[in-house]
């Protein structure tokens, strides 16, 4: 019989495990990393505020001029507001990493009631829950202000909407958890949410020009929205500004029959959980019958011949690292759907700046300096993804400047690719301009990429970070080598502008051209020395970057 | 060829106030398998990780194979094999991708590398998981995959940081098999492992590091004799725990565990 003389009570094992996360916090904190880390989700967390306490007025607002204009039902309409945030956000953020951590308490005498309201806790502290609470308590404020009659009522519906998303948020949760416990679906639905996000950006313009074809489409929708939750909690609040006893009760009693179907759903996945059962299980990959395979070149011909082998094994490396990096590979979408969206918003048909469009002189090569500050930032941590195989490129024989050849060669090609891609998007949709902006803009790209790759490499040995592979959630860059970034372009862009302006002063249209080829040639000379004194600089500083990169 | 494979003088590595290995010579003659043992944080890993060029000594000197390695890093990488601690592979890779990408960073031609990569994988019984990535690998195939990539190039030293550890018994065998017969052909092979069996079963010659020195250094029979043991059945982990545990700071003190007994 183990020693143990009495069980421990719920309230305690709770405790146990707020002290336990607090514990893991404070001890994180002694590294240097990490207390970067915690600065930058203070930094983070301000802005996060200042956006929750705005819309909290804003939640506040919209409930008492609802009341007093008497359009009670259109309180509706807020709740369906929280009701998609809370759903949605935890759903696209939380989901890219299966969380484990959770289920490692199970191996604790815990109780299953304990559990449950553990599993319920961790959803409260989630920012989307965090934020819709506030924005609730600003909402039932709002409505009491505009008529102080319905203050228990719009408590009542408050308290039963939050126990209702509460539990739906973590029950979603639980669901997914087997769906992305897989790599692949995890990198699918990630594609899926990148489209989402790409798309949003286009719903402003869209409504501009087919917002009056929407509307009643959208208002025909809405009789079938009526049985869902925050359309019954909007009623409720509604019945009980009018009086209506009996519409509140049906309301509330519809609100709570989805609360009770979601907390006994949830408490059979939890208990199922309890008894053992790994909601992240999936089918082992199946094995292949043991065939020789026939080699698919054994003549030993090398296909990139112009390459140092060891180059063009990292070139290869690296191109399967952006194929299967969901993350990375994905954003590759985004340049040309960002000449797409900037050349709706401001060229053409909708002007927006001075009443008329931007011409093609000034998009052309405003566009292509924002597109290589976009693609260029993953070249200032280019380790990022390599894990403990950074052991690899010291314990084999080969200087480090092959490493940063065969890195750099992907990134000029995508870039080419890319920014080839956008060229022509941007012919297509606003047009080019003229020949001597469009060459010194080409000129002026090649410096700028060149140019940068030196400082890139530099700060990839210097401030590495560890990302983790196709994953979005807590990716974050180290905070120098994004200042640096950041500092780089906008110096480059300075310069690139003066360049630009002194063509004009000068009335000298080719001068811009000619200073940028003589700064590219200046670039890629400067590039390849570099590589000697980088792989010196790698060499010193392998320690730390190994260190790094295999915690 | 010559007859000392792996020579340190003097190695020694700070970590700030810390000295984790303090003047160790070592010598490991050519084709030996050479066992480097000592309790957890005694300096192995710091060791292995200098003489594979992981790390940089602070001070002292390491030659491989008559090749001084602060001056010839690269000539000195090309003759030897790593399994590093942690393994060093790249995880979005599947195995014969990684296979391929190390033959090449070794210099070896395309046919070879996939002729022999297409060998190892089979020997190693991971080819029936041709897409599979190493991310997905258990612990045990991922080691298989790491000592597959560290022998691709023929090395003629092999540095093996716990190669056994998680690996199954039947896959274990002929790993050990297949690092006997490279010693038959003169390969040299250094490991290290906290399981003593293993090493007393594979090893002709051990090393000792103890608080970042080395404390013994020989053939079985020679520490044997270290320590006065006139027995040859005297085990290797009597030989460890003699000269390990003598100044008695390792001893547990069972008697404050008494509740647990």
């Amino acid at each position: 019989m183990a020693d143990v003389e009495h069980k421990t009570a719920l309230t305690e094992q709770i405790y146990l495990v707020m002290r336990l996360r607090w514990r893991i916090l404070r001890n994180g904190l002694r590294q240097k990393s990490k207390r970067l880390d915690l600065l930058g989700l203070i930094i983070s967390g301000t802005f996060a505020t200042i956006l929750v306490l705005g819309l909290c007025f804003a939640f506040y607002e919209g409930a008492r001029a609802f009341l007093l204009n008497d359009r009670p039902g259109w309180v509706a309409l807020l709740f369906w507001g929280i009701f998609v945030f809370w759903q949605g956000f935890p759903f696209f953020t939380a989901g890219f990493a299966a969380n484990f951590e959770f289920r490692s308490l199970l191996r604790f005498p815990l109780k299953l009631s304990a559990l449950y309201i553990i599993g319920l806790s961790y959803g409260l502290a989630d920012f989307s829950a965090i934020a819709s609470i506030c924005w609730l308590i600003a909402m039932v404020a709002g409505a009491a202000s505009a008529n102080p009659v319905v203050l228990p009522s719009m408590i009542f519906v408050a308290l039963l909407f939050l126990w209702m998303n509460l539990t739906m948020e973590r029950l979603i949760g639980s669901w997914l958890e087997r769906l992305l416990a897989r790599r692949r679906s995890r990198e699918i639905f990630f594609a899926v949410f990148i489209l989402c996000m790409v798309s949003l950006q286009f719903i402003g313009p869209a409504l501009q020009r087919y917002g009056v074809v929407l509307r009643p489409i959208v208002q025909r929708i809405q009789p079938y929205l009526s049985p869902l939750p925050p359309s019954l909690a909007g009623h409720a609040v509604a019945a009980a500004v009018q009086g209506h006893l009996n519409g509140v009760f049906l309301s509330m009693t519809g609100l709570g029959v989805y609360t009770l179907v979601f907390n006994g759903l949830l408490w059979l996945r939890f208990s199922a959980q309890y008894r053992g059962e790994e909601m992240n299980e999936t089918a082992a990959p199946k094995a292949t019958p043991l065939l020789r395979r026939k080699s698919a070149n054994r003549s030993g011909h090398e296909t990139w011949q112009l390459l140092p082998p060891a180059v063009a094994a990292i070139l290869r490396k690296e191109i399967s690292y952006l194929t299967r990096n969901g993350f990375s590979f994905f954003t590759l979408l985004m340049p040309p759907l960002l000449v797409i969206l900037f050349s709706i918003q401001f060229t053409g048909t909708h002007p927006t700046i001075g009443g008329r469009g931007i011409s093609a002189e000034t998009f052309f090569p405003a566009m292509m300096a924002y597109l290589t500050l976009v693609l260029m930032s993953p070249a200032y941590n280019s380790f990022a993804f390599e894990g403990r195989g950074i052991q690899t490129y010291f314990t084999a024989p080969l200087r480090f400047q092959d490493v940063f050849l065969g890195k750099n060669l992907l990134i000029i090609v995508v870039l080419t690719l890319e920014l080839g891609l956008c060229i022509i998007v941007v012919a297509y949709r606003v047009g080019l301009p003229s020949p001597p902006r469009f060459f010194a803009t080409l000129a002026a790209m090649t410096f700028a990429i060149v140019g940068q790759l030196v400082i890139a490499n530099w700060s990839s040995i210097s401030f590495p970070r560890k990302l983790a592979f196709g994953q979005m959630r807590g990716q974050r860059q180290s905070g120098m080598a994004a200042l640096l970034a950041f500092g780089i372009q906008i110096l480059l862009a300075g310069m690139s502008t003066l360049i630009f302006l002194m063509g004009r002063w000068t009335r000298n249209d080719w001068l811009p051209t000619e200073i940028f080829v003589v700064l590219a040639a200046a670039a890629i000379g400067g590039y390849f020395a570099s590589l000697e004194a980088l792989t010196a600089f790698a060499e010193k500083k392998k320690e730390i970057l190994i260190e790094t990169l295999c915690r | 060829m010559p007859e000392t494979a792996i020579i340190t003088e003097n190695l020694t590595r700070r970590f700030g106030d810390l000295t984790a290995v303090d003047g160790v010579d070592l010598r490991v003659a050519a084709g030996q398998f050479f066992g480097f043992l000592g309790p957890n944080g005694a300096g192995k890993s710091t060791t292995i990780k200098m003489l594979t060029g992981l790390l940089v000594p602070t001070s002292g000197r390491i030659e491989l194979l008559g090749i001084d390695f602060a001056a010839n890093p690269i000539d000195a990488k090309r003759q030897i094999g790593v399994v590093p601690e942690g393994m060093g592979l790249f995880e979005r890779l599947t195995g014969t991708e990684y296979l391929h990408f190390v033959g090449r960073m070794y210099g070896l031609d395309r046919a070879t590398t996939e002729h022999r990569s297409e060998e190892l994988l089979e020997f190693m019984q991971l080819a029936d998981r041709p897409k599979t990535m190493i991310a997905d690998y258990s612990h045990g195939m991922q080691k298989k995959l790491a000592l597959a990539a560290a022998v691709i190039h023929g090395p003629r030293i092999l540095f093996l940081d716990e190669p056994f550890e998680g690996v199954d018994a039947l896959a274990a065998g002929a790993l050990k098999a297949l690092l006997a017969r490279m010693t038959e052909r003169g390969v040299t092979i250094f490991l290290t492992s906290h399981v003593l069996e293993i090493v007393e079963r594979l090893c002709s010659h051990v090393a000792i590091i103890h608080k970042g020195r080395l404390v013994a250094q020989g053939s079985l029979e020679e520490l044997r004799a270290g320590i006065g043991a006139e027995s040859s059945k005297t085990t290797l982990e009597q030989i460890f725990l003699s000269i390990v545990g003598q100044d008695g700071a390792e001893q547990p003190q069972l008697e404050e565990l008494s509740w647990l007994m």
